[in-house]
């Protein structure tokens, strides 16, 4: 197993926006989400998740309630707002463009 | 940041602790989680829950991470600046009472002086709609190269102003006096201020209760008798019940209350509130049938001060313009009236439309000039106080150069440092400036009545004028004090400075404290040189001969308020009071006069012989009975006094002054010439009739105090106010009249007809009324200069003493090789004693270079009087002396055992 590469600088919020997209989920498994659907090349540091959720939280991009989980145990459940979505849509528009933009920068120069 | 994130920010930092347990909670349960799913493939519990401890990490950097997206982390860091600086100064004490007390004086003086001349100058009255467009009228005259500048004129002046100017959008007419109000037992003497109509329209004020009057009510000859009273009399005299209607006697008249004015309303009165408020055109009745047949008739009674608001667009120099082209119409229908008014080309008549206020006015007075002059220096001891304080900042971060030192070493930015040195500056303004508007109000109670009139509000903490300055003030004297001790403190080298004890690398830096050293001393110097010749100055007018004694004598004014009495009836009654005060326990003689020193008039004189008396200068007259040369003991000099066998009927008589006889007959002898004094009941008959000079009196100060050529005659009572006059002086036993003021006020005002009284007050005061100016700067200036000289001794003395401590290694040294404790004390008190020197010299310097603009305010005293300027000198030299004294002693303690072992 390759070890996880560490986030492109700046797309933890985008990744965690769209995570949170599909549904409310407490922090264990934004992070597992975004681990498995890298197959296993992201991995989100627990100490930049949690300071992230919070920024977030402040910058009313999400909203958070406690729940009791399908285990059986209480766990604060992260969803978007719609101030969140407007943000999603834009940074993942931005986020689209910087790489196709990087990627023509890298296919079009020849060593 | 936009608003959506600030408020988000707001509520998160408000959230900060249940936001920081939320954090640690989530990440605790995600380490159980994790636990958990690595149990589940295959750990043991104990190595799955250290692995995912592992794995999460420190949560307390993660809450720390976080912490700045809760709140705002600019202001956490000034917060924290301020806990830091606050535990800094509390760890020193001394330094930390020192400057805010150094702050606290300096922004004191400057906060109490700027409520003073704000409240007497700039401030604009309570209540007056927009007062940029309102100015109160100045007329002008200059006859002879003397210029006199006058707010009061004739009624009929009045009139024709406001005629005469399209540029006013109103004019209006006030008029202050001091009337008895009320009746019988409940009669007190009360500020009455007479009004036009228009002059409610000034203001934005509305009658609590009531109304105020109308221009129907405003009408010459004879106004409405209706009256407005201040909301203060309406609440202490009549405890706030319906009044409207209610008779109220004022002066002679019974007026009806038609209204309440709103609290705090005082018109444009600049002395005391006016208790009442009636139309103008009622006053003249009130104060008698002359007064009232000669109002609208002549031009020669000055009682009506006239306030403008101009129409949009006009600005103060063109409606001066028209002022003076409508004064010089006005003066040409007065000359219609009395031939004798000058022709404009001799008094170049001129209208200024100035501020409201006449203590900023054109005509301001030396009161004025003085206060100004001791703002001044109230904001030089603010800048003594400046230099003191950082010189304490200088030392002290010269003190903590180390621990700067290490700071920088370690990474803090100069800027951080910068900064939280000057939040401690900060700090202690705001403290210098909380405790100074607290000795100003202290300090400030003393000033308000040696300078304000009475019932002036005084409040600076409720005053945002004076709080302002005080701030300005505090947050001028951080910049001033703070910024260069903060560079100089982050501009070290740092290995060196590690590497070096506290032995070295001082000395240049001590140059600076001694610049502010020398910068205080001088500033210093300059103010008791001028506290010095402010005190010579008011010793040389208190030694001025007056020509009389005041102390025991007693000023008795009696008010009739209009009771009927024909002349012979008034005459007797008058000389019954005059009786009655003689025999008055304690009384050793009264007499009539008919106007009290400095409120003496010129009246219609001519001598044969002399073209112009007018050229020679101003004549004023008393009216006098019997008995006044020995009330006042102003001795005769030649010939006699003024005796009971003057009477009506007799040769008129007069006594001069000598000054006066010098410049009538100058060379002759002045005793049996004949003047024509056209005063009296019937001034024709008088005027074409000689008075006889029958004595010569000594030169009494009834004028002015020092601008007076001590020009004056006295004439009979009984031959030309037969009828009897309306002031008494008495003479009592007592050194101090006042102790007797009382028992004589009861006694007359029992022998007074009908609602009659008399108002009674020393005549010293009178006389202190006129020392006041002088004495004021006098006061002023040597308070200011004693706080200067102990704010500037603390400065010399700190810096000498921070000198001793950085070279007792050195002095140690020296004395190790074998300097005696002699060698060590001159050295140490060399150094003070030059500094104070260079002070002086620069000091000295400076006071000589503003002498001129000083010099009027000076009575016969150089402004640069060279005793004054040496007494300067030593006593600074001395006190420099005094400051080395401590840390002299403690240089004599230098160890050499010491300074050796640490060698």
């Amino acid at each position: 197993m390759n070890a996880p590469s560490p986030l492109l600088a700046g797309t933890l919020d985008l990744l965690i926006l769209k995570t949170v997209s599909i549904g409310p989920m407490h922090g264990y498994a934004i992070a597992q989400h975004i681990h498995r659907l890298s197959n296993d090349a992201l991995r989100v540091e627990e100490g930049s998740l949690y300071p992230a959720l919070q920024r977030m939280q402040v910058k009313g991009w999400l909203a958070s309630e406690t729940k009791r989980s399908p285990t059986g145990r209480q766990a604060r459940y992260y969803r978007l707002t719609a101030a969140g979505r407007k943000q999603l849509i834009a940074e993942e528009k931005a986020f689209r463009a910087s790489v196709s933009a990087t990627t023509l920068v890298l296919e079009g120069t020849k060593p | 940041m936009t608003l959506r994130e600030i408020l988000g920010r707001l509520s998160a930092w408000r959230r900060r602790d249940e936001l920081g347990h939320q954090l640690a909670e989530d990440m605790h349960a995600h380490i159980e989680l994790l636990a958990r799913d690595l149990r589940q493939d295959g750990l043991s519990p104990d190595e799955a829950r250290a692995a995912a401890r592992r794995q999460v990490g420190n949560v307390t950097r993660a809450l720390e991470e976080s912490r700045d997206a809760w709140g705002f982390p600019r202001v956490d860091v000034v917060v924290g600046d301020l806990r830091y600086a606050a535990r800094g100064l509390r760890r020193a004490p001394g330094f930390t009472t020192t400057v805010v007390v150094t702050l606290a004086l300096g922004i004191g003086a400057n906060a109490a002086m700027f409520g003073v001349i704000d409240r007497l100058m700039f401030r604009p009255f309570a209540y007056l709609r927009d007062p940029a467009t309102v100015n109160r009228v100045y007329l002008q005259s200059t006859y002879r190269g003397r210029t006199t500048t006058s707010t009061t004129f004739p009624y009929r002046r009045f009139l024709d102003l406001s005629r005469m100017t399209s540029t006013a959008a109103m004019v209006a007419a006030e008029s202050q006096w001091r009337f008895g109000v009320g009746e019988g037992e409940a009669t007190r003497i009360r500020h009455v201020a007479g009004v036009s109509a228009s002059y409610f329209d000034f203001f934005d004020a509305t009658p609590v209760v009531g109304r105020f009057f109308g221009r129907a009510e405003d009408v010459p000859p004879v106004g409405a008798a209706v009256a407005v009273i201040s909301h203060e009399l309406w609440t202490t005299d009549f405890g706030r019940r319906d009044v409207i209607g209610r008779r109220l006697k004022v002066g002679m008249i019974p007026y009806t209350i038609i209204g309440v004015a709103p609290p705090g309303f005082r018109g444009t009165a600049e002395a005391a509130p006016p208790d009442v408020l009636v139309p103008i055109t009622t006053i003249p009745s009130n104060l008698g049938s002359w007064a009232q047949s000669s109002y609208l008739a002549d031009y020669r009674w000055d009682w009506t001060e006239v306030l403008v608001r101009r129409k949009a667009g006009f600005d103060a120099a063109s409606l001066g313009r028209e002022l003076t082209s409508a004064y010089v119409a006005s003066r040409a229908s007065a000359r219609a009236i009395n031939p004798r008014v000058l022709p404009d080309s001799l008094v170049h008549p001129l209208g200024i439309a100035g501020p409201v206020k006449s203590a900023a006015g054109p005509d301001a007075g030396m009161e004025s000039r003085v206060l100004l002059w001791v703002a001044g220096v109230a904001l030089l001891v603010l800048a003594i106080a400046c230099a003191n304080v950082a010189n304490l900042m200088l030392a002290r971060v010269l003190r903590r150069k180390r621990e700067i030192t290490v700071r920088l070493a370690l990474g803090v930015s100069r800027g951080r440092l910068v900064a939280q040195l000057v939040t401690e500056a900060l700090l202690l303004a705001l403290l210098g400036g909380t405790a100074g508007i607290v000795a100003a109000q202290w300090g400030g109670v003393a000033i308000r009545r040696l300078l304000l009139p009475e019932g002036s509000d005084f409040n600076l903490a409720t005053d945002w004028r004076t709080l302002a300055v005080a701030f300005v003030c505090a947050l001028a004297a951080t910049l001033a004090t703070a910024i260069g001790p903060a560079i100089l403190a982050t501009r070290t080298d740092l290995a060196a400075a590690l590497k070096a004890g506290p032995r070295e690398g001082t000395l240049g830096r001590s140059r600076a404290r001694t610049a502010l050293v020398v910068a205080q001393g001088a500033m210093t110097v300059v103010l008791l040189v001028g506290a010095g010749l402010f005190v010579r100055s008011v010793i040389r007018v208190e030694a001025l001969p007056l020509g009389y004694d005041a102390h025991p004598v007693l000023e008795v004014v009696l008010d009739f308020r209009g009771f009927k009495m024909d002349s012979a009836q008034s005459a007797a009654t008058r000389r019954r009071l005059l009786a009655a005060a003689r025999v008055l326990p304690g009384v050793v003689g009264a007499s009539q006069i008919n106007s009290y020193p400095f409120s003496t008039n010129t009246g219609d004189l001519r001598i044969d012989g002399i073209d112009s008396i007018q050229a020679l200068g101003r004549f004023n007259f008393q009216i006098v009975s019997p008995g006044y040369f020995d009330v006042m003991q102003t001795r005769i000099l030649r010939g006699r006094a003024i005796t009971e066998a003057d009477r009506d009927g007799a040769q008129l008589v007069a006594v001069v002054s000598e000054a006066m006889a010098r410049a009538l007959w100058p060379g002759r002898d002045p005793l049996g010439r004949c003047m024509h004094v056209g005063l009296g009941e019937h001034p024709e008959a008088t005027s074409a009739r000689c008075t006889t000079v029958v004595g010569i009196a000594e030169n009494s100060a009834q004028q002015d105090l020092v601008d007076d050529p001590r020009f004056m005659y006295y004439i009979a009572a009984e031959q030309f106010a037969p009828a009897g006059l309306s002031s008494m002086l008495v003479r009592v036993a007592a050194p101090d009249a006042s102790s007797h003021l009382e028992a004589v006020r009861r006694a007359l005002t029992r022998e007074m007809p009908g609602d009659g009284f008399v108002v009674v007050r020393p005549l010293q005061e009178v006389v202190d009324d006129h020392m006041r100016s002088w004495r004021l700067g006098a006061t002023l200036f040597v308070a200011f200069g004693a706080l200067a000289l102990a704010v500037a001794l603390v400065g010399q003395y700190g810096a000498i003493s921070y000198q001793v401590t950085q070279r007792m290694h050195e002095l140690g040294v020296r004395a190790a090789l074998g300097a005696r404790s002699r060698d060590v004390v001159w050295l140490v008190t060399w150094q003070s004693v030059r500094t104070g020197a260079i002070a002086v010299i620069i000091g000295l310097a400076v006071a000589s270079s503003a002498a001129r603009w000083v010099q009027p305010l000076l009575f016969r005293q150089s402004a640069t009087d060279p005793l004054t300027y040496s007494i300067v000198a030593a006593g600074m030299v001395f006190a420099a002396l005094l400051a080395s004294a401590l840390p002299a002693t403690r240089a004599m303690r230098a160890d050499p055992c010491t300074a050796l072992r640490a060698e």
